[in-house]
């Protein structure tokens, strides 16, 4: 059975201390029991947090939805998102099964970047060595007014841009991602091509905007 | 507070809704009545001429014919048919009936639920065709056991036959758009607002994954109007239902073996699996699709592994057409099983069930495998006792009886039908309400076998010449043979006893 891996890379740096970071954690919970209750997802999906402030770090690795379990997340520091790119490609290579002549490799990972700020590392170093791995869906999430759009479209041309961190905003983020994540485990085999960018997702709520 | 509004619907009814959306598909942004007893469902795009002309005979002059005939109420619980259409908002709906309560979960996932809280939601049927999803999440409840799961499957067949006799196609038979309940052995197909009238009207969605046939992927590159290009059909929905069933069956997917086609590439890998190098995963003459146990998760056994619980276990009638579907049909639509011949083959399983003798057996019945000791393929527990096996016979000219291919096993509480006196009976939706009543019974009393008749006029012990009127009964041995009708089509049984 091919694993559908879901990375969430979450920016964890200074300014998302107070109410940014506990509506992530919040949003967190919904999707997971949104998926919970997703017959698709429970099959194939498989979760993994990456955070990011001073370091980057897999904080959750690579997980069956059903054994899932929040991380205890704390915000403060920098905003090392070259080295959280970097860390992704690393665990892609590593977690992500390849086919062999026995047996079937995992899907191409989907991937969900949140961010509140702009790079304060080498964000150059982490492009490049994503550049090497086979990514799915790469969406790159700009939230609140001191977030760089542009930064994130040198990464993915899938950016959308969340005008307030606040946990309303970010609540429906989280239920457009578990959405996403829910099409992507259900559209796999769509015989055009895997999951590619956001024209294959399911339309964002109306507090999401798709940075153009 | 939300509003109620009020409109008039196509066909003159008064149609009312919350102004709540309720729930959103594919296409459209669902609202509930007022007493939740139908439901209407607002295309989000605007609809063009012909889509208007297709909502409307689908709710006017195909509905009609379906359900204004004879079976018309039995068929209301197979097809989620929309009634008529609306507009509010420059925007078009369809009112459709509410599902019955049945097809929402009653029990949900383990733990009482706590697991995924899934409680009075749908039950799509991801959920039941799914290894995974049945031995690790759902409650053991929502399962149901090897008799409802086979007249699961016969309500799926039964339901798809009524369309494609009607000269329609489903076009997008897959889990979202089937509803199970396989505690009680129902199904219904929802969503069927979007039937394919063969060059009429055109498929307006692909397929889904999984239940795509392999003609349709293989092209599913060309351009729409390309004429080599294959689109959703009768053919393809031919090919949906077999799938459906095998994994409501053996749940598993018949073409998702272990085969690769491309190393480097997943998806190209998946598209030729289920498209132009599609292989039965237990074809019996090339093994390369063979899923490879070393790759099975625990969760997913026993019913992943095709060894311990090969097609074969389904026995003779629907092996034969899984045979069809899989080898002969897969790459040639014209040579696939109709749905009629998947609804005559699940009947006449139904009649091959036994049921399993050890208590804890969590499928509780088992498909008689011909031999003369039989023995449950899902929990290995032998039969034990004497077993008999009524062989009908029916006449075609007088006094001359011949072999229907149809068998009937005996079990303590067993029914005799009306369909299994007369060959011209067929159990489906046309039956009188005096033909679903039982004509007489079988019970086992002191270690014999007895078939006790309460309504058959003419049923008669051929070979010791003895009538045995209504009330009566007659003691099954082996070789015996039964009349149970004179009449055009009546049918004789000769009586087989296993003693196990």
């Amino acid at each position: 059975m091919r694993r559908l891996p879901v990375y969430l890379l979450i920016d964890t740096s200074g300014s998302m201390t107070g109410e940014p970071i506990e509506a992530v954690k919040v949003g967190l919970q919904t999707m997971v029991s949104a998926l919970r209750s997703d017959p698709y997802a429970l099959e194939t999906a498989f979760l993994s947090v990456i955070t990011f402030s001073d370091r980057a770090a897999q904080t959750v690795p690579l997980t069956e939805l059903v054994q899932f379990q929040i991380p205890d997340l704390r915000a403060c520091g920098m905003t090392a998102l070259g080295g959280a790119l970097a860390l992704l490609a690393d665990c892609i290579e590593r977690d992500v099964r390849k086919t062999t002549a026995e047996a079937k490799g995992d899907w191409k990972p989907v991937c969900f970047l949140l961010t509140d700020g702009q790079a304060t590392d080498d964000l150059n170093r982490g492009i490049e060595a994503l550049r090497r791995v086979k990514v799915g869906t790469l969406v790159a999430c700009a939230a609140g007014p001191a977030a760089k759009p542009d930064e994130l479209r040198k990464i993915t041309e899938a950016v959308v841009t969340l005008d307030t961190a606040d946990s309303n905003t970010l609540k429906a983020f989280f239920q457009w991602v578990s959405a996403s994540v829910s099409v992507s485990s259900q559209k796999l085999d769509l015989t055009k091509k895997e999951v590619g960018g956001l024209d294959e997702l399911p339309p964002p709520p109306p507090e999401v905007n798709v940075a153009l | 507070m939300t509003s109620i509004i009020t409109l008039t619907a196509s066909d003159g009814s008064q149609v009312r809704f919350v102004d709540e959306r309720k729930a959103s598909g594919g296409l459209k942004d669902v609202f509930f009545s007022p007493d939740k007893d139908y439901v209407v469902a607002f295309y989000r795009d605007k609809m063009d001429g012909v889509g208007r002309e297709r909502l409307n005979l689908i709710t006017g002059t195909y509905r009609e014919r379906i359900f204004n005939q004879e079976g018309g109420d039995y068929l209301k619980r197979l097809l989620v048919w929309p009634t008529a259409t609306v507009e509010h908002d420059g925007r078009i709906g369809v009112v459709v009936p509410f599902f019955d309560q049945d097809f929402f979960f009653k029990y949900g996932s383990r733990n009482d639920d706590q697991l995924l809280n899934i409680r009075k939601r749908e039950k799509e049927g991801k959920w039941f065709a799914s290894a995974k999803n049945r031995s690790k999440f759902l409650d053991p409840r929502e399962l149901g056991d090897g008799m409802t799961q086979l007249k699961t499957c016969l309500m799926i067949a039964r339901a798809v036959r009524r369309l494609h006799s009607a000269g329609l196609a489903h076009s997008d038979l897959s889990y979202k758009n089937v509803l199970l309940d396989p505690s009680s052995g129902r199904a219904c197909l929802i969503d069927l607002d979007g039937l394919v009238v063969p060059g009429k009207f055109p498929p307006d969605v692909a397929g889904t994954p999984d239940f795509f046939a392999p003609e349709v992927v293989a092209t599913a590159k060309l351009d729409r109007h390309d004429p080599k290009r294959f689109l959703p059909s009768r053919l393809t929905d031919q090919h949906a239902l077999a799938v459906l069933i095998y994994m409501n069956l053996l749940f598993r997917h018949p073409l998702k073996g272990d085969k690769i086609h491309d190393m480097n590439d997943t998806q190209r890998d998946e598209d030729l699996a289920m498209g132009e190098r599609a292989l039965f995963i237990e074809h019996p003459a090339d093994a390369s699709n063979r899923v490879k146990l070393a790759n099975v998760p625990a969760a997913e056994l026993p019913w992943k592994d095709t060894a311990k619980l090969p097609y074969t276990i389904t026995g003779p009638y629907l092996s034969d057409v899984i045979l069809r579907a899989f080898i002969d049909g897969l790459h040639q639509p014209a040579a696939r099983p109709t749905a009629d011949e998947w609804e005559t083959a699940l009947v006449k399983t139904v009649d091959l069930l036994q049921p399993c003798q050890n208590p804890d057996c969590a499928q509780k019945w088992f498909v008689f495998d011909n031999s003369t000791k039989p023995r449950c393929p899902y929990c290995g527990t032998p039969f034990r006792g004497k077993l008999p096996i009524l062989n009908f016979y029916s006449s075609h000219k007088e006094g001359n009886f011949r072999p229907d291919n149809h068998r009937l096993m005996v079990y303590s509480g067993q029914s005799l039908f009306p369909w299994h006196v007369n060959r011209r009976v067929f159990p489906n939706e046309r039956l009188t309400a005096a033909q679903t009543r039982r004509v007489g019974y079988f019970v086992l009393h002191n270690g014999e076998w007895y078939f006790v008749n309460e309504t058959l006029p003419g049923l008669r012990d051929v070979r010791n010449k003895r009538n045995i009127p209504p009330g009566d009964k007659t003691k099954l041995e082996d070789g015996a043979q039964l009349l149970f009708s004179e009449e055009n089509g009546g049918r004789l049984c000769v009586v087989q006893m296993v003693d196990g």
